[in-house]
């Protein structure tokens, strides 16, 4: 899976030292919540989309709420906009 | 001084023991103190020493003073160039909103009124007290049936929204709500005083209506004030009455406030502890804040 920049998955801090598995593919993260929040977004998007992957995700926003286009391996396109509860849960994700 | 994150306690001044206080927790991926830096200081890893440089202008209060200093960090948190999605939601709030508000907010009031008691039993200092009890009566306890409490305009709007005093009384409040009291609570039992007037009464700035014009960095106030002119059906009248009697009393509330814990955190050597607490709670309220929207979504796109 391809993600913006070489910080946590995220939010793109260089912070923290976390990884975690996502699709067969090892992601830095600045924090566990950061990896919750991203992993709790893929399988929301497959699970809306029927993908069987996430080839890329791109992101803008902050943790207040993010604008998120994915891509799918075979190039199809999803946009939602998505935020989180301070626990990583989906609060609110709305088609674009 | 205080870590804003944890309140683990460092000497006058330490700046460079705070940076390796949050440095270490962050080379570690602590998600309190990592998510502290990302959002106040940086998103960039860098040395201690230059965290150390980055966290002292953060905290320098030398140019605004301590009232001031205060004033830029809630208004960069709450109405800065994206402002928080609850005060985006309340510029001209849906029914679901202000029912959000309502469900959740019930519950903050009554931690209010504990987090009060709290000052005002740490407290021997005249004035603080009576301030004290005068926040605590417009508030909670009102002044007789002509001037009802912020808390009894705030059940008439859910009243007025179509939901039962004794439905809006019985509903408990959301985790992240819960999760915000405790924090309060917390504050109030193990913070000195003027940390928690800080906290608390910090808070009240969410409806100091000169805000906007006092501090360019604020680019909306808590909602669109032709909401409560007299000829607008946008909301109802209960709703124009619980927002306005906030929008009358909380510029009044939090100068005063402001003003008084700015007197005693430099007569009693706390700037730097009531800068780490109000830090904590402007955060804590802003996970508050969410919970009322979160509130809000079980009521989108019904009329009752």
């Amino acid at each position: 899976m391809r993600v913006e920049g070489t910080g946590c998955a995220i939010c793109g801090s260089t912070w923290g030292d976390y990884w975690e598995e996502v699709d067969g593919q090892s992601l830095f993260f600045c924090c566990s919540l950061c990896a919750t929040q991203f992993k709790n977004m893929v399988q929301e998007v497959k699970r809306r989309t029927g993908w069987k992957a996430v080839a890329e995700v791109r992101m803008a926003g902050d943790y207040r709420g993010r604008e998120c286009t994915a891509f799918s391996p075979d190039g199809k396109e999803y946009s939602f906009a998505i935020w989180f509860d301070s626990q990583g849960g989906i609060q609110g994700f709305k088609p674009i | 001084m205080k870590c804003p994150v944890c309140w683990a306690e460092f000497g006058t001044g330490a700046y460079e023991a705070l940076a390796g206080h949050m440095h270490g927790e962050a080379e570690r991926s602590d998600v309190n103190h990592v998510m502290w830096l990302n959002r106040n200081v940086t998103k960039t890893r860098t040395s201690r020493e230059e965290l150390a440089v980055m966290l002292r202008r953060y905290m320098d209060v030398a140019g605004l003073g301590l009232v001031g200093w205060m004033k830029l960090r809630f208004v960069e948190r709450f109405f800065g160039s994206r402002p928080h999605p609850f005060v985006v939601a309340l510029q001209h709030p849906s029914r679901a909103t202000l029912l959000g508000y309502v469900l959740e907010h019930q519950h903050f009031l009554k931690q209010w009124v504990r987090s009060c008691a709290y000052i005002m039993a740490k407290t021997d200092r005249e004035d603080v007290i009576l301030y004290e009890l005068d926040n605590v009566n417009t508030e909670f306890g009102g002044y007789g049936p002509q001037r009802p409490s912020h808390y009894e305009l705030l059940i008439r709007m859910g009243e007025s929204l179509g939901l039962s005093r004794e439905e809006i009384l019985s509903t408990g409040p959301l985790p992240e709500t819960q999760r915000a009291l405790e924090v309060w609570d917390r504050i109030g039992r193990e913070c000195h005083w003027v940390e928690t007037m800080a906290a608390m009464h910090g808070l009240e700035l969410i409806a100091n209506r000169n805000l906007k014009n006092e501090m360019r960095e604020a680019t909306v106030g808590y909602f669109d004030p032709a909401i409560l002119e007299a000829g607008s059906r946008e909301i109802t009248e209960e709703a124009k009455a619980f927002l306005r009697e906030g929008y009358e009393a909380d510029v009044e509330h939090s100068e005063e406030a402001l003003r008084l814990v700015d007197k005693y955190s430099h007569q009693l050597g706390l700037v730097e502890g009531v800068q780490a607490v109000f830090l904590s709670s402007i955060d804590t309220f802003s996970g508050y804040l969410m919970a009322r929207l979160q509130r809000a979504q079980q009521f989108e796109g019904r009329n009752c």
